[in-house]
């Protein structure tokens, strides 16, 4: 077979370092390999991996590989750790909860609001802080974010989402969480002052932490260490079909793997099941058999016992519906996420009374066919059906857009009002920390912002933040970038 | 004495299909609806077929005395079926996935492989002549016409080459072209040498004096009739975009152009007016679930529930075009006419579109596509018109010859030769951590690699596997250590006689390993 | 003579009715964001044909005219994507190559790419579509309007300039990409690499052009020649020497800028917009002495080491330092959002209203060398525009009506009706097919 020598001059790409300055063979290699993303700019989502926990392989030298001389070490500052008393006065104040409140003032001390309303005498010794013009509003709260995980996404050394393995209820985002990101200032000082962070990856990823976003070590930013078990439903498809798949046996081993993950997944959930019997037996008698502690298992007991919520990652109908059949079977305490195609399993969702995570929603729907507007009409549905929801970002970089995705909700029907809950209220609603988070209520935590505005419009300016009463600095990686090279010599 | 031949002839026949080739090569086949395609349809007709050619049709056409007489009376008669896309006596390709590939100088006569089930298939169909070529690669080289009869390959061919055939292909990642774009680019610097090729040979060989000699490239010197509009150009593209940018090639490279493919051409219509058409009758296939038909795009769906309507469609909008079964098999090609005509094509068109109007197109009309005295006798027999539901080839005649029909419940064998690949093998993949041993037992097949493993990483069936007779890959789902968990590890590698070597690619990273052949 | 005038009155004759019946609109009552004019509060625009014919306050209706009542609303020109890899067949890369400039986005657009139609949802009328950033020198792009429902030849803005793709960094040294099995990795591999491969390229334009100039003056003398090789690669190049093809280049980190725009000098070749140019703002001045333009978005940082010193202020840093700067979206998603981009450009580094608009418009429709046609609303200018419920630069602002070239391509109560139809029409397909079997 002769060999096409059309070369061209330029065909500088070349291997090692002989110049291949002709095509390359028509007698290609076979490979197959990675391809290039599609958008340079397009965040690495993490592969679903399927590996052992205990892989030697990785365990040992392949880690180093990707580690990461450069630091990622904010010296941005921190909570300067005082709480004082803090009056601002003359404010438009929006506790959320209630209606706004014209020329209002808003007392806190010691982390906690002491007074909010128009009337309000301002203690003595407070610091007072004008607010004419202004507004004040809770902290946001972002209920499925990476913030403290990864720094940068491509530099694995730096990622710490994603644990090896399907199976990894022990996994928790609390011990991990790099309280000094960059990450971490960049969201705050858009007014988000806290947020779940959740683990990827696998089939039972792990379990999430909801954070504040200041303190200097993680257990001083974690406020619930295990906020829920999060699972990756298996999917038949990670998309819905387009094209009929035309390798038929490549489509035989899918619906094999699919049914042997959800039959794992199941297998696992009667283990705990089982563990958490047994284990519940041995405490009431000492007579019951002794047994080897799993720690694996041991993380899912309170899930199996329906005290820690399971997040139900999944975004199609056909897998939303296994999921809850899932929940159904397990008596699990649920909370779905992600769940583009909710309005198709509206009935389902409400008869059980299910909270739904929405978002991203500055995200592309899933099918073509899908209306222009669907990720932006699914809050209004959900409120008008009565279903308790809240929007994340499922970011970490950007979850500082978190008010944005809310917005695109309202800019489709969803009330004003409604969108700011879905960030503020119901999060800490549905997180379980309605008590301290979420509103500007007498007795709760003083997660307190200033603006200029509407915090879910863009062009408002978070101008001060308080988060449990403590002052955090407006800096940021990036307004440091920003007055450096705003000041360099011309 | 005559008595005693015909006697002796339809003993043979009946006897001994093998020994046909002695039979005498006279034949009347009279009673029948005789349907010549050049003209309309006579009942009670006879044709005469003699010397491997048609000698005379018609209604009143006197039945020699040397003549076989068959009588075929309820039935109706064609002239063979001419299927004008086909990869007869080629690896079907996946994709990109390939090891090698023809170029613009390959003759597919020259390297066609088919067994006489692959024929048969054909046959069975009434199909007697074919086009092939490969469908690999970007230039698939230059087809061939075909008959489908007996006897050495030589003797069946009816004109090679018939066309330069070409496919929208991507190569491999990081092997140029591996975009669609860079196969645009391809194909338009490949044409764009062989014309400076062209020019460089001809002004050297006017006068080759005190000019640097050209070199000599078979490739490029076999798209030379291509550029003088010789030999015309089949574009393989199904969709409407795929096809206006063959179109748009074709144009500027000034070709003469075939499309093939075609199944989405509905929307062009009058647009395909200067160009013949091949349209491929394997038509767009629908999810097995349901589930899945739901989450389907309607634009697909759409394509699927219209595709079948574009040859009704050419029809009405007076362009050329033949059906043809590329990329499907042998057995699709009859249901998928049928399905062009429940979608408004007429009966007639479609007889039309596969007989006289591929003959055209390819140049052959003079010889094929009807039934007229002096052409070849390609003719076949179905015991009613040949695209109603459950008809049946019950006759068959290529170049005048009495072929025997391939019986329903004949089993297509396994008879593909063994590979040098085919075996067991012991592999040891060369981790940091250790050497990890598998074996695999490999089976290849026209290109393609099945077979097993176990060993370290657990086992099962392999995947994707694919061999050219060096390279080969496959891939499996290996086991972390002690786990049930499993990550695909794709192999990569080549064979040296019993020993073999290759990069294997895991989620972990690359290693290398090596094999040998345990006899 | 006399004949030929009857003909060719006729033939007038003939083409009058059609431009009688030229499609009038008016949109009035409505906030006119001009960009480049200014904002006119409850105004017209009066769309004739494909042109904008009057913007103002007092634009009477024409009559046969379709008036839409813009009242509470604005109008924003269509907003322009200088970074698109929407709506391309298959990969976006061609890989296999350290300069693929030969190949060509324009070879394979489609048409089916549902985002174009989200993008036009979004006020997006215009893109460029760019080659992907595997390689130090990509393939030519595209500018397109996104006319959704007419064939790729309609696409594409006639007139429009040549432009190819550039990058440099990461993604053409393949720092986060795994060779295929078997494979070894491919130069370049430095940011050194990228310069030489760059550098190269243009050397081997010079050569190949000198090698045809040799021919030609051969030819001339009547010598006897060969002719030389058409290479489509070099044509390319030569082409960019020339001036004939703009620069595209896809960048991160200053230090890769500042080479580029030094082999620009030295080479003889004009970078026309830097493309993500996400740390522009440390070598803004050097970006403005050279004329090029940036392109840029606001959010994306982190992703990888080269993105770490993104910040959001970028976009303010560089308008300030007199660079011509717009947001693109090299997302489908983001494209159909740039207007939140715009607004960020405000809220970080203080923008005016004017400046962030115009990044989205105008100053993408320079870097595009067609602000005669797009990017403001003009008389005369490409009836190219959205009308928007709310101030584009809101965050609950959504759009009603987009045109392009005076044609409706998105008008949400035409999409609600039209989705319960399309959802009707599958229901149907399917039900047909359940039945045939």
């Amino acid at each position: 077979m002769s060999v096409l020598s059309t070369g061209t001059t330029g065909g500088l790409r070349r291997a090692g370092t002989a110049r291949n300055a002709g095509w390359p063979s028509l007698n290609a290699r076979l490979s197959r390999g990675t391809r290039f993303a599609r958008k340079d700019t397009q965040r690495a989502v993490p592969a679903r991996r399927r590996r052992s926990g205990r892989s030697l392989l990785m365990n040992g030298c392949f880690a180093v590989l990707f580690a990461f001389s450069a630091s990622a070490q904010s010296v941005i500052p921190n909570n300067p750790g005082t709480k004082p008393v803090v009056a601002i006065r003359n404010a438009t104040i929006v506790p959320v909860t209630s209606a706004p409140i014209a020329n209002g003032t808003i007392v806190f001390e010691k982390g906690v609001i002491t007074a909010v309303g128009a009337n309000v005498a301002v203690p003595a010794g407070a610091t007072v802080i004008d607010g004419t013009g202004k507004f004040v509003y809770p902290g946001m709260i972002d209920s499925g974010t990476n913030v403290g995980l990864i720094e940068m996404d491509s530099v694995a050394g730096t990622v710490d989402t994603t644990e090896l393995g399907d199976f990894n209820p022990n996994a928790q985002a609390a011990v991990a969480v790099n309280p000094h990101s960059e990450v971490v200032p960049v969201t705050r000082v858009n007014g988000i002052t806290h947020v779940v962070v959740i683990p990827e990856g696998g089939i039972i990823s792990g379990q999430s932490a909801l954070i504040q976003l200041a303190g200097w070590t993680p257990p001083e930013m974690v406020m619930k260490a295990s906020a829920a078990m999060h699972i990756r439903f298996p999917r038949l498809r990670s998309a819905p079909l387009v094209n009929v798949p035309q390798d038929e046996d490549a489509e035989k081993e899918r619906k094999k793997g699919y049914t042997k993950e959800l039959d794992r997944l199941r297998d696992v959930f009667r283990d705990a099941q089982a563990y958490s019997r047994a284990a519940a037996a041995r405490k009431d008698d000492r007579n019951v058999r002794r047994f080897d502690r799993d720690l694996m298992l041991e993380a899912l007991v309170p899930v199996v016992e329906g005290k820690v919520p399971v997040v139900l990652h999944a975004q199609q109908a056909r897998d939303i519906r296994a999921a809850l059949a899932f929940a159904d079977e397990f008596k699990l305490q649920v909370i779905l996420s992600g769940a583009q195609d909710v309005a198709r399993v509206v009935s389902e969702v409400k008869s059980r009374n299910i909270p739904v995570l929405l978002g991203p929603i500055l995200a592309l729907p899933q099918r073509e066919d899908d209306a222009y507007d669907l990720l932006f009409t699914n809050a209004k549905l959900l409120y008008d059906n009565g279903i308790r929801f809240a929007i994340q970002t499922q970011d970490a970089h950007n979850a500082r857009n978190l008010p944005y995705h809310a917005a695109s909700c309202a800019a489709f029907g969803l009330p004003k009002e409604e969108a700011l809950k879905a960030v503020t209220i119901y999060p800490a609603q549905i997180w379980g920390v309605a008590d301290r988070l979420g509103s500007l209520e007498v007795g709760k935590m003083a997660n307190v912002i200033v603006t200029d505005g509407d915090p879910l419009e863009i062009r408002t300016n978070v101008q001060r933040v308080f988060i449990g009463g403590e002052e955090i600095p407006m800096d940021s990686r990036h307004t440091l970038l920003y007055r450096k090279f705003a000041n360099r010599p011309k | 004495m005559k008595i005693v031949r015909q006697l002796v002839a339809a003993l043979l026949f009946l006897a001994a299909p093998a020994l046909l080739a002695d039979a005498p090569d006279v034949y009347a086949i009279r009673g029948g609806t005789v349907h010549p395609v050049s003209g309309p349809a006579v009942e009670n007709g006879i044709v005469v077929i003699r010397g491997g050619l048609i000698e005379a049709v018609g209604a009143n056409v006197a039945i020699p005395p040397d003549a076989t007489t068959i009588d075929a009376t309820g039935t109706h008669v064609y002239p063979g079926l001419f299927d004008a896309q086909t990869f007869l006596g080629f690896a079907p390709v996946k994709g990109s996935d390939k090891a090698s590939e023809p170029a613009p100088d390959s003759l597919a006569v020259r390297n066609l492989k088919f067994s006489e089930d692959d024929v048969d298939a054909g046959r069975a169909n009434g199909v007697t002549t074919i086009v092939t070529a490969p469908t690999s690669g970007i230039f698939n080289g230059q087809s061939v016409v075909l008959n489908l009869g007996a006897g050495p390959l030589e003797s069946r061919v009816i004109k090679s080459p018939a066309a330069m055939q070409i496919s929208f292909n991507t190569r491999p990642t990081w092997t140029y072209p591996d975009s669609l774009m860079g196969v645009m680019a391809y194909i338009r610097q490949t044409f764009l040498d062989a014309t400076q090729y062209a020019e460089g040979r001809e002004i050297y060989e006017r006068a080759p004096a005190g000019l640097r000699r050209p070199q000599e490239n078979a490739s490029l010197e076999a798209l030379r009739p291509a550029l003088r509009r010789e030999l015309p150009v089949v574009f393989i593209a199904d969709s409407e975009n795929m096809i206006r940018r063959a179109q748009t090639l074709a144009r500027e490279l000034n070709l003469r152009y075939i499309i093939s493919g075609a199944r989405s051409a509905y929307g062009l219509g009058a647009d395909l007016k200067d160009v013949p058409v091949l349209v491929s009758v394997k038509w767009p296939e629908k999810p097995a679930d349901k589930e899945d038909r739901e989450d389907q795009p309607l634009r697909v769906i759409r394509d699927r529930q219209l595709a079948p309507t574009t040859p009704a469609v050419l029809a009405k909008n007076g362009v050329t075009f033949a059906l043809v079964s590329n990329p499907g098999k042998a057995g699709d090609f009859i249901p998928g006419i049928r399905k062009a005509i429940e979608n408004g094509l007429s009966a007639d068109d479609a007889l039309r579109a596969t007989t006289l109007t591929p003959a055209r197109i390819f140049g052959v009309d003079r010889q094929l596509g009807s039934l007229e005295r002096g052409k070849i006798a390609n003719v076949v027999v179905a015991d009613r018109p040949i695209f109603t539901k459950d008809a049946k080839i019950t006759r068959l005649f290529v170049d005048g010859r009495e072929l025997r029909l391939p019986a329903p419940d004949e089993k297509k064998s396994d008879t593909s030769a063994a590979t040098p690949i085919d075996g067991s093998w012991a592999l040891t993949v060369r981790a940091p951590q250790g050497n990890v041993s598998i074996q695999v037992t490999l089976r290849a097949e026209v290109g393609r690699l099945t077979g097993t493993f176990s060993g370290d990483r657990g086992s099962g069936d392999i995947r994707s596997g694919s061999f050219d007779g060096t390279a080969f890959d496959f891939t499996i789902s290996a086991n972390a250590q002690n786990e049930a968990e499993a990550s695909d590890w794709v192999f990569a590698g080549t064979l040296a006689d019993k020993t073999m070597t290759g990069t294997v690619n895991t989620t972990i990273g690359n290693f290398e390993f090596s094999g040998s052949k345990s006899e | 003579m006399k004949k030929l005038l009857l003909v060719l009155s006729f033939a007038l004759f003939l083409t009058l009715p059609a431009i009688a019946q030229e499609r009038v609109t008016l949109i009035r009552n409505a906030t006119i964001l001009t960009v480049t004019r200014g904002t006119i509060e409850n105004g017209s625009v009066l769309i004739r044909g494909s042109k904008i014919a009057a913007v103002g306050k007092d634009v009477a209706a024409p009559s046969g005219a379709r008036v839409i009542d813009g009242t509470g609303k604005y109008v924003l020109p269509g907003i322009i994507d200088s970074h698109s890899h929407t709506a391309v067949e298959g990969s976006v890369n061609e890989v296999s190559l350290s300069n693929s400039g030969m190949v060509r986005i324009a070879d394979a657009l489609t048409n089916d790419d549902i985002s174009a139609y989200r993008q036009l949802a979004g006020g997006t009328t215009t893109a460029l579509v760019l080659h992907g950033s595997a390689n130090a020198i990509g393939g030519q792009s595209q500018i397109v309007k996104w006319k959704w429902g007419r064939p790729v030849s309609e696409w594409l803005v006639a007139g429009a300039p040549r432009t190819i793709k550039f990058a440099l960094g990461e993604n053409p040294k393949s720092s986060n990409f795994q060779p295929p099995a078997g494979q070894p990795r491919q130069y370049p591999s430095t940011r050194m690499g990228v310069e030489e491969v760059i550098r190269q390229s243009f050397t081997d334009a010079r050569d190949y052009l000198a090698q045809r100039d040799e021919y030609e003056s051969k030819r001339k003398r009547g010598e006897a020649a060969i002719p030389p090789r058409r290479d489509l690669l070099m044509e390319t190049m030569a082409d960019i020497l020339a001036g004939r093809i703009d620069i595209h280049a896809h960048c991160y980190r200053s230090d890769e800028m500042i080479m580029l725009l030094r082999l620009a000098d030295e080479m003889g070749f004009k970078v026309r917009e830097l493309q993500h140019v996400l740390e522009g703002y440390k070598v803004a001045p050097e970006i403005a002495a050279h004329g090029a333009g940036a392109g840029t978005f606001i959010d994306w940082w982190g992703y990888k080491a080269e993105a770490y010193d993104a910040t959001p202020y970028n976009v303010a840093l560089l308008v300030r330092n007199g660079v011509l700067t717009s947001v693109n979206s090299d997302s489908d998603e983001l494209a159909r959002h740039l207007n939140h981009d715009a607004a960020k450009a405000m809220k970080y580094g203080g923008l005016t209203e004017d400046e962030a608009l115009r990044t989205c418009t105008i100053n993408p429709a320079r870097q595009l060398r067609l602000d005669h046609r797009i990017g403001s609303i003009e008389v005369g200018k490409d009836a190219d525009l959205a009308i928007w419920n709310g101030h584009p630069l809101s965050s609950y602002a959504r759009v009603d009506t987009t045109f392009i070239e005076g044609e409706v391509y998105f008008d949400r109560e035409q999409d609600l009706v039209r989705r319960e139809e399309l959802r009707k029409e599958k229901e149907e397909r399917l039900k047909k097919e359940e039945a045939a079997k």
